[in-house]
């Protein structure tokens, strides 16, 4: 049995429990060490794989892209998690965003990926960034003490490691190539291709099949507003009752004092 | 407009369930309350990489729809627990989330 995934996945568990906020902070540079050896290495092995199935079954191209934006992704991500000071630790989960919305655009997402960048980036870690200058110590203090020290920080990385080693194993020796599950050879090549047709999308490859050009975001707004018309009036709701309820929860509990008391100030 | 290879699509899954995992640890091990959430904003985004790759990879536009309530359902629990963060900032004036721990059904 082929275990180079799993010694993987626990030297990354290594690196990352080691990475994390703690008392010695010299420990923290080994960790980053490590994680960024196995998050290199990770990248090269998955390219690796991804060369050979393509020699079986040559089909599209792999975008060097991915790779770029995968390790910004994955290592702002890290940097997220173990920055002692939340502040930093927002600012790089923008870059987490930027390169995330990059990743989409490699997919043909651009609606999303704009989307990602309007509300993850420009609302969302606005609002973190305010409760963060909100609630912290003034300016120029140290990082607070519960901030340098993580709270079981083995619980939380073998529970977490454990659970990615399920998932990758799965997906790379159960169910992956050699399996009679794998796709291997790219079958149902046609008829993804045949519904991508009538979704409105144009396959230069797949000349037997006629269609007009339309591009991803025009689909996805007809998906939208016809099968999700509901959905979409209920995410509304969602998002009023939301506000609402921030608004209620967040308001400073004082009597009311000029409303009720029935009588008008007097001089 | 090219179909994407099962091997791509096996590259974006797994950079998905890295992030997830990622986002899980600091959720775990973090003890500042909105470093807790923004570990769940990580989480957000390794499922949102999954379901655009499976759209891509279906040609369906249904993953991205899937996106957009993501998104929205995102937004609003970030609005909700930031507010409950100042509320119990408040209360103890401490984000440590260890301030809570004798809070009782």
């Amino acid at each position: 049995m082929d275990c180079t995934l799993l010694i993987a996945v626990a030297l990354g568990a290594l690196g990352v429990f080691l990475l994390l906020p703690r008392a010695q902070a010299s420990w923290r540079k080994l960790g980053a060490l490590i994680t960024v050896l196995v998050g290199g290495g990770g990248l090269f092995y998955l390219s690796r794989w991804a060369e050979l199935q393509e020699s079986a079954a040559p089909a599209g191209g792999l975008s060097l892209y991915f790779y770029i934006f995968a390790a910004i992704a994955v290592g702002s991500a890290l940097a997220v998690i173990s920055h002692p000071k939340p502040l930093y630790a927002a600012l790089y989960f923008v870059i987490l965003t930027l390169a995330t919305s990059a990743l989409l655009l490699t997919l043909y997402a651009e609606f999303i990926a704009i989307v990602l960048i309007v509300i993850y980036a420009g609302a969302i870690l606005v609002t973190y960034v305010f409760v963060i200058m909100l609630a912290s110590t003034p300016g120029g203090a140290p990082a607070a003490e519960y901030d340098k020290v993580s709270a079981d920080p083995l619980i939380a990385v073998l529970v977490s490691f454990l659970l990615l080693a399920t998932v990758l194993q799965l997906m790379f020796h159960v169910s992956g190539p050699g399996s009679p599950g794998f796709m291997n050879t790219n079958t149902g090549l046609h008829a993804r291709a045949l519904m991508a047709a009538n979704l409105g999308y144009h396959l230069p490859q797949f000349s037997g099949i006629k269609t007009p050009a339309v591009g991803g975001m025009a689909v996805l707004g007809r998906n939208l507003y016809s099968h999700y018309a509901l959905s979409l009036e209920l995410a509304g709701v969602l998002l009023t009752v939301a506000m609402v309820g921030a608004v209620v929860i967040s308001r400073k509990n004082e009597p009311p004092a000029a409303l009720g008391s029935g009588e008008l100030p007097t001089e | 407009m090219e179909l994407m290879t099962n091997a791509a699509l096996y590259q974006y899954l797994a950079l998905g369930a890295v992030l997830f995992a990622i986002g899980l640890v600091g959720f775990m091990s973090r003890r500042n309350m909105i470093m807790i959430f923004l570990s769940t904003e990580i989480m957000f985004q390794g499922v949102a990489i999954n379901l655009i790759a499976f759209a891509r990879y279906h040609l369906n536009a249904d993953g991205q729809s899937f996106v957009i309530f993501l998104l929205s359902v995102a937004a609003a629990e970030a609005s909700l627990a930031l507010a409950l963060v100042v509320l119990l900032y408040r209360r103890r004036q401490t984000l440590n989330i260890d301030a809570w721990s004798e809070m009782q059904g």
